[in-house]
């Protein structure tokens, strides 16, 4: 097996767990309204995660340069 | 005087410091020994004892002793144990001698009762560490260690006119709470957030840090933002634009770790990004906030040292220095990748490890003063870490294209420090009690609720799947990033004939004063400070005196 499927498989394997994971949470204490809605925080993880590397992305078009730029 | 001296945590080390100039081959017993013998001292402080030095022109009082110093100078003791664990096998003794003045003056800021010990202190550090930086001997190295001795003096000096003006108009330099309501309080404040990373001089943390050695960036990583850190939770606790301060630096980091190459640095940009959270934490300003940050910056100081060390191992065994060079290690090196991931864990926060037990509290602060907002960017902020230290660091040092290099795990110390610091880090997150006791207001929080572990695991599951899907677009590539330094370092125009013509001015006064032989053709900053033999002369002038002035007033 290849670290290719390597990662797909445990990727899989993590996005089933998810939804069990809900058994320990308590609905009853939530924080906020919005982290009582199901799925918010694996939603809201991946979001952030995706829109932090389009800045990042976005970014880089104007901040990249060469390896030896200041030499 | 001496008595009081010798009860004091931070003296050993200063002493240490000049035994190891002296017996040069015994470098590592020295500095190991002395960090025991100031952890022995520390066992027996007791508290409201102050020392006070009083000579003709002021008092210093050099230690008065808090349950947070207690708690810093702790850590700052353990790390610099490991530390020194770690770097037995660096061939240099200035660097051991450096790295303890380093330590032992960060400890004397910790003590410090009021602004001008901690001021006297603070510059010691400065000029220590960054010989800590110049230790490496490369040219790269000699000048990034002049930018950060620049920017260090610069926030000095912010800092030094910020406390003579609260002494013309209070008369009290007792170290105490601040408010931001006259301009001497903001001026102490940039000083002390110069030192913490903040916008927007956070530059000089990955532009200095890693140009140390392999072993030097460790204590880097641990005693300069950490004693800045602890500074702020004493005058400034509460005062709210520090929280925005804190969620710029978490973003800052993440933005800027995703887009870089060197591995170092990239740990370096996540500095910027664990002493935001710290930040936000001080800004937040309740009792539980507070206990936060000062468990964060326990458990931060250890795991990022963990981290670092993994790295440096790397480094010393195969000396390359960026991502796209590495890859595959975990078969070469299978201890140094064990601690390397273990330590990725605990940054992110993942239950069972001492990020976990630290961040939560923050996190929970600011839910329980009702910030949504504040909130959310904090989870956005735990999502990222878990982004670009958490996993991009392991994956593309130890994992990702398999490099087919012949290595083996760093020699048997090296090995024991890192086991050593991944044990404290997993040890903590079993048993937060054995650091919630050592806090400085009393805690009464329980980390391992249903909801926090779940939230937690929930983010972090979906953070990975963010990784590896956009995995195709974070391919590293031979590149910098442009930051603020592009303004002292880049090629403009005006800039560069400004300085050209702000030394032409120093050379003409120069050579009033007839100090024609100093007098050379500078072109840039850098390259002043690099010939320029009279600012290091000076300075080793003023400690001479300091110290000898300290010394003939002993009575």
């Amino acid at each position: 097996m290849n670290d290719r499927n390597k990662i797909i498989y445990t990727l899989i394997l993590l996005i089933n767990i998810t939804p069990y994971l809900y058994v320990f949470y308590n609905f009853k204490k939530i924080n906020f309204n919005i982290d009582g809605i199901i799925g918010f925080y694996p939603i809201f993880g991946f979001l952030a995660c995706i829109s932090l590397i389009i800045i990042a992305k976005i970014l880089a078009v104007v901040l990249k340069k060469g390896d030896t730029y200041y030499d | 005087m001496i008595s009081s001296l010798i009860s004091h945590p931070a003296f050993p080390l200063a002493i240490g410091s000049l035994f190891i100039f002296i017996f040069k081959e015994k470098a590592n017993l020295i500095s190991i020994g002395s960090i025991l013998i100031s952890l022995f001292v520390l066992l027996f402080i007791t508290d409201n004892i102050d020392y006070v030095y009083k000579s003709g022109l002021a008092s210093l009082n050099y230690f008065s002793y808090s349950k947070l110093a207690y708690l810093f100078c702790l850590v700052f003791l353990i790390m610099g144990l490991i530390g020194k664990l770690f770097s037995i096998y660096r061939d240099s003794y200035k660097e051991k001698a450096m790295v303890l003045i380093y330590i032992s003056s960060a400890i004397f800021v910790l003590f410090s009762g009021d602004f001008l010990t901690l001021y006297i202190f603070w510059e010691i550090m400065a000029i220590a560490s960054t010989m800590v930086i110049w230790s490496s001997n490369s040219d790269k190295s000699l000048s990034a260690g002049n930018r950060y001795l620049l920017m260090h003096l610069l926030g000095g000096l912010i800092l030094l006119l910020g406390i003579i003006g609260l002494y013309i108009d209070t008369n009290n330099l007792q170290i105490r709470l601040l408010n931001l309501d006259t301009w001497y309080n903001w001026m102490i404040l940039v000083g002390f957030l110069l030192n913490a990373g903040a916008p927007p001089f956070s530059q000089w943390i990955p532009d200095a840090y890693p140009e140390g050695s392999y072993s030097s960036t460790v204590f880097l990583s641990a005693y300069t933002t950490k004693t800045s850190v602890f500074i702020l939770i004493v005058t400034f606790a509460g005062s709210h634009i520090l929280m925005l301060i804190g969620i710029y630096m978490i973003m800052y980091g993440i933005i800027y770790a995703l887009l870089e190459n060197d591995i170092r640095r990239i740990l370096s940009y996540s500095i910027v990004n664990q002493v935001g959270f710290m930040i936000v934490g001080i800004g937040i300003g309740t009792e539980l906030s507070l206990n936060g940050t000062a468990a964060h910056a326990f458990s931060h100081i250890i795991y990022k040292g963990l981290l670092l060390m993994s790295a440096g191992s790397v480094i010393y065994m195969i000396n390359k220095y960026k991502c796209t060079d590495v890859g595959g290690l975990y078969k070469t090196m299978p201890l140094t990748a064990i601690c390397g991931i273990i330590g990725a864990l605990a940054i992110s926060a993942f239950p069972l490890t001492s990020g976990f037990i630290s961040k939560s509290m923050i996190v929970d602060a600011s839910i329980h003063e009702g910030m949504q907002l504040v909130w959310l960017m904090l989870l956005v902020g735990s999502a990222g870490v878990f982004l670009h230290a958490g996993i991009k660091f392991p994956w593309f040092v130890f994992f990702h294209r398999d490099k087919k290099i012949i290595t083996t795990d760093p020699p048997i110390y090296m090995k024991y420090a890192m086991i050593i610091a991944s044990t404290i880090c997993i040890v903590i997150g079993i048993w937060p009690q054995l650091l919630y006791g050592l806090l400085p207001y009393p805690v009464d929080f329980i980390p391992y609720t249903g909801n926090h572990v779940v939230s937690q695991l929930h983010l972090l599951f979906f953070s990975a799947l963010a990784f590896f899907i956009s995995l195709k677009y974070l391919e590293r590539t031979l590149t910098l990033t442009l930051d603020i330094d592009w303004l002292y370092r880049g090629k403009i125009k005006y800039i560069k004939l400004l300085t050209k013509y702000i030394f032409s001015m120093i050379n003409k006064t120069e050579n009033i004063f007839s100090f024609t032989s100093l007098r050379n053709k500078f072109t840039t900053l850098e390259d002043y400070l690099l010939r320029q033999t009279t600012i290091s002369a000076m300075l080793i002038l003023i400690l001479i005196i300091f110290s000898v002035s300290l010394i003939m007033n002993i009575s």
